[in-house]
């Protein structure tokens, strides 16, 4: 009887002990790592940082690593407004995940200098559009500089299904344009996933 | 008059063996050159293995290096799926300045990589500045 009872008592204290660790903690992980939560359906935070890597890895190459990149200002960086970037995918999703990303990694690079208060819409500093004003009108004479170039582009979405399997391709476009129109860099970058339920790493 | 099959369990043993074996064996076939043109400056590396699992599967065969005329490091790595299945891994490419510290930026990630069977590919990286000296190359084992 006590036998019995003993073992009912070891078993119970065994469930409530490894119950709890049955499910995953929240814990917090490295965004920049491998073990991120991938879903098929959306465009997950590493795939934000994939596609600006490319990006910038490409601009880097073809625009500032050959000499390309060309300045307003001969003793400074080449500078840059950024212009539309337009969702065509059926998520609402915030493109700076995108631009801002680039333009810090160009930032960091000592070439290029982004423009905060000539952009499409509402200025994105508006105190900073506001003194830039006040400044223009203390030193008429200062003659404001135009951007060098503009960054714009598209995030377009493309589902298949086969079965149960899901694929889920997002392609990022961008382009590099100068003051006179014309594109002296354009890219783009696919990025497709398959899976029939959400997963954790690649 | 009805046909009639038997079906043994060997039978179907193969059928799903060779069901299965299709999809995950598929090596590439590679034609180059006899005599490549393209010079490359080789660059020697260390290899630290933690993962001998990965090692024995996906492996960095040879590393290359280059700057370009706006100073910047361009490196070019060829990795090889030693194995005859399909396998994904992850890298991931650290820069450091020339007093070893590194250089950190939002669109430093880990990037997924599937290779066919035997197939080699190259991974290109160019330094997010003049101020990057170094770099290390990090491969991890894909999660499932």
């Amino acid at each position: 009887m006590n036998k019995t009872l003993l073992c009912s008592v070891a078993a119970l204290s065994g469930v409530l002990l490894f119950a709890p660790g049955c499910g995953t903690p929240t814990h917090y992980v490295q965004p920049e790592g491998s073990r991120l939560v991938t879903t098929v359906g959306q465009i997950n935070i590493q795939d934000w940082a994939n596609a600006a890597d490319a990006m910038v890895q490409s601009m880097i190459d073809q625009v500032i690593n050959t000499g390309r990149l060309k300045s307003g200002d001969p003793a400074g960086p080449a500078l840059l407004a950024i212009s539309r970037i337009q969702n065509n995918t059926g998520q609402q999703i915030d493109t700076d995940l995108l631009s801002k990303k680039i333009r810090v990694a160009l930032s960091r690079t000592g070439k290029v200098q982004t423009y905060i208060t000539f952009n499409l819409g509402d200025p994105e500093d508006p105190l900073a559009k506001d003194l830039q004003e006040m400044e223009s009108a203390r030193n008429a004479a200062q003659q404001k500089r135009l951007p060098d170039y503009t960054l714009s582009g598209k995030i377009i979405e493309d589902r298949a299904q086969a079965g149960r399997l899901q694929q889920s391709a997002y392609v990022f476009q961008l382009s590099l344009t100068t003051r006179q129109g014309i594109a002296v860099w354009e890219e783009e970058k696919t990025i497709v996933k398959q899976g029939t339920r959400p997963s954790v790493g690649f | 008059m009805k046909a009639r099959f038997t079906v043994t369990l060997p039978t179907v043993l193969i059928a799903l063996g060779c069901i299965g074996g299709v999809g995950c064996q598929t090596t590439v076939n590679r034609v180059e050159p006899g005599q490549p043109v393209a010079q490359k400056q080789g660059l020697m590396h260390k290899v630290i293995v933690t993962d001998q699992s990965l090692n024995n599967k996906v492996r960095v065969q040879n590393m290359s290096f280059m700057v370009g005329e706006g100073g910047l490091l361009k490196i070019q790595l060829e990795v090889q799926n030693l194995t005859r299945r399909r396998q994904s891994f992850s890298y991931r490419i650290e820069w450091f300045d020339e007093k070893g510290m590194i250089i950190v930026l939002p669109t430093q990630s880990a990037i997924s990589r599937t290779l066919e069977g035997q197939e080699t590919a190259s991974i290109t990286a160019t330094a997010p500045n003049e101020r990057a000296r170094d770099f290390r190359i990090k491969l991890l084992e894909a999660a499932h």
